[in-house]
């Protein structure tokens, strides 16, 4: 019951009118980057994260995470009216949003979109309030082996569960934290993979790379599909809305499986990419109108919504109690968090208190504010893309131009930009992940000191990691995990040779 | 024109690269086990060495995968369209600073590449710079790089 009575005093610090202002804000903001392809939740917030020093950390995080909740939404705008995804997490949703959009049924599909994605939430959001402070509880028993054991865990089901080739998944994580690696050591002062260049003794700053990464690399994507928009009609005709709200709990079944994919999803980092595809194959398969997937089936529109949101939200779960962000956003804000001052992970349920209650309150009300601004401005919105994308290209480099020499003033950041910008292309052409190059950046030098610590303690044996009950399950499971593709692949031949032969 | 395979053989050799240099450079910072603990190369090291083996694996199995057209001339064209004006204003920073730079890049493009109308092009280049110095020199304090010009001239 401790959580209700802190979760009411969350209440009082969140539902204030300097913070609903932010959260309007945050969520006309998050709606514009998740509108515009390009820009998205991880380079968006970002993008404010400078500007986000000043304020107290409870205001910071609130404005941030709207930002995050108006982007999800945000995404499956413009897949539904426009077959475009503004974000990778709605890439399902076109699957059947845009044929019922274009079947003249655009009101519903976005009704649907909503009303599925505010449910999932929903559950990401209960689960934190109930689960976070529990696990925060049991993680501060953890010492640094038990520490690099979930930073391991966390990596590992990556590769098994991420959906990307397994072997780039692993080169794009162990690239995160070589980067993470640049600068000077904070166990031993030396300087580490500067390799000549002076300045890059600060080390490169997680922004820069996410500004690249996904700012430019989806921008060359972007150009190259050079897609025309055509969209349907985007008017909202609210009794429709209404019925169609009212209407979702016949999919109760399906809504609640969505969001337990999703939740699982976030809190083991497969972000929800991973999850909104995972949920709507598993809707598709196991539907009684499978025929009608892809054509604009509801299910096919509740099922990867629901995940979406489900996962969005719960990855922040284990970035409060553990530490270790659930999506590539939820490390952006992580690294945020450090800025402030804050050290993420179960220390906070007890140092700051108000801090995290009043970022959970936030969430219910925040994905409410969400819910009505994105309804409300649908129309505004999809007058912006229409906007010819030559115009918007150039105005989102020069913002992750701008974005990127803002973190530290340095003219150095907006050359790395350059190059991370190329790699993300390259990368997300040939689906190498970025989310976990990104998590590596931000988590890798505390990845790094447990281990050197772990290693410490046991005077450099790694039996150190099977000293005890639950840090041998967690790294068991963690091999385990990393070993699933492989052993699929081998269950893959099996099934195949016999039809072959 | 450029194939899947040689996209796949390009990035692997790049990640391949970086991993060779990861290795070098943290042997310098030394890596095994010393008196203070784990050196400060060894995790260095073997996230270099993991990338080396992946980015090699990556290569093989990319090579044999088909010759299909990933990027295609039209492809490209509209990449470098986008792509090298942008390095050109990245590279005039320095010189004449962002909002001239970010000006310029907006007429360039909008003007010379696509042909907009010039009064449009005009008025969006000029509000380009304004909206920047607005939100981020006066609404955020954050000063934003005046390049050499701007030392000539005193801004």
């Amino acid at each position: 019951m401790d959580n209700i009575e802190s979760l009411l005093h969350g209440f009082t610090i969140a539902v204030t009118l300097p913070h609903i202002g932010l959260m309007l804000i945050g969520v006309l903001l998050g709606i514009l980057v998740g509108v515009l392809p390009g820009l998205g939740a991880p380079n968006g917030v970002s993008l404010l994260l400078p500007l986000t020093f000043g304020m107290q950390p409870v205001s910071a995080i609130i404005l941030l995470s709207s930002m995050y909740w108006g982007a999800l939404f945000g995404g499956s705008v413009t897949s539904i009216l426009f077959n475009i995804p503004g974000e990778p997490s709605s890439v399902a949703t076109t699957f059947d949003g845009y044929p019922m959009a274009r079947d003249g049924r655009a009101t519903t599909a976005l009704a649907t979109a909503f009303g599925s994605a505010a449910f999932g939430a929903l559950v990401g959001v209960v689960l934190i309030t109930f689960l976070a402070s529990w696990v925060a509880q049991v993680a501060l028993a953890f010492g640094p082996p038990e520490y690099f054991a979930v930073y391991f865990l966390a990596f590992a089901s990556f590769v098994g569960m991420g959906g990307a080739p397994p072997i780039k998944t692993v080169v794009s994580l162990a690239a995160g934290f070589a980067i993470a690696a640049i600068g000077i050591d904070t166990v031993s002062g030396s300087v580490r993979l500067t390799m000549g260049i002076d300045e890059l003794v600060k080390g490169v700053s997680f922004v820069v790379a996410v500004m690249g990464l996904f700012g430019i690399g989806e921008l060359l994507l972007a150009v190259e599909e050079e897609f025309h928009a055509k969209a349907v009609s985007s008017k909202i005709e609210w009794r429709e809305v209404f019925r169609t709200l009212v209407g979702l709990p016949r999919y109760g079944w399906a809504l609640l499986r969505s969001a337990a994919i999703g939740c699982w999803m976030g809190i083991t980092p497969g972000g929800p990419t991973a999850a909104s595809f995972m949920s709507y194959g598993i809707a598709k398969r196991f539907s009684a109108r499978k025929a009608s997937f892809g054509r604009g089936e509801a299910e096919g529109i509740i099922a990867p919504e629901t995940a979406d949101h489900a996962a969005g939200t719960s990855a922040l779960l284990p970035m409060l109690s553990l530490g270790i962000p659930g999506s590539a956003t939820a490390a952006v804000m992580m690294g945020g968090l450090m800025i402030w001052g804050l050290n993420p992970g179960p220390m906070l349920f007890i140092e700051q208190k108000d801090f995290v209650w009043g970022l959970i309150a936030s969430m219910y009300v925040g994905n409410i504010v969400a819910v009505v601004l994105v309804l409300l401005t649908v129309p505004i919105f999809a007058a912006l893309m229409r906007i010819p994308f030559f115009i918007t290209a150039p105005l989102i480099f020069i913002i992750c131009t701008v974005g990127a020499y803002a973190v530290s003033n340095s003219y150095l950041d907006v050359l790395l930009m350059l190059g991370f910008g190329i790699v993300g292309y390259l990368f997300k052409k040939l689906s190498y992940p970025l989310a976990p190059l990104v998590l590596a950046i931000v988590i890798g030098d505390k990845a790094e000191d447990a281990f050197r610590q772990a290693m410490l303690m046991s005077k450099g044996s790694l039996a150190i990691f099977f000293s005890n009950a639950l840090v041998a399950t967690l790294v068991v499971a963690g091999i385990a995990l990393l070993l699933l593709p492989l052993v699929l692949q081998v269950m893959h031949v099996r099934t195949i040779k016999p039809v072959l032969d | 024109m450029i194939s899947r395979r040689a996209l796949e053989f390009v990035t692997a050799a790049l990640t391949g690269t970086f991993g060779a240099a990861v290795i070098v450079s943290s042997i310098d910072n030394g890596i095994g086990w010393s008196t203070a603990g784990v050196d400060a190369g060894t995790f260095p090291f073997l996230t270099g060495v993991i990338i080396l083996i992946g980015s090699l694996w990556n290569l093989a199995r990319g090579w044999p995968q088909s010759r299909d057209v990933v990027v295609s001339p039209s492809d490209l064209r509209r990449l470098t369209a986008l792509f090298v004006p942008a390095v050109v204003f990245v590279a005039a920073i320095p010189l004449i600073g962002v909002y001239l730079a970010s000006g310029c890049y907006m007429l360039g493009t909008l003007v010379l590449l696509h042909r907009f109308s010039l009064p449009r092009s005009l008025l969006i280049a000029a509000a380009t710079p304004l909206a920047l110095y607005l939100v981020f020199e006066r609404m955020f304090q954050v000063s934003l790089p005046h390049g050499a010009l701007g030392d000539v001239i005193g801004f």
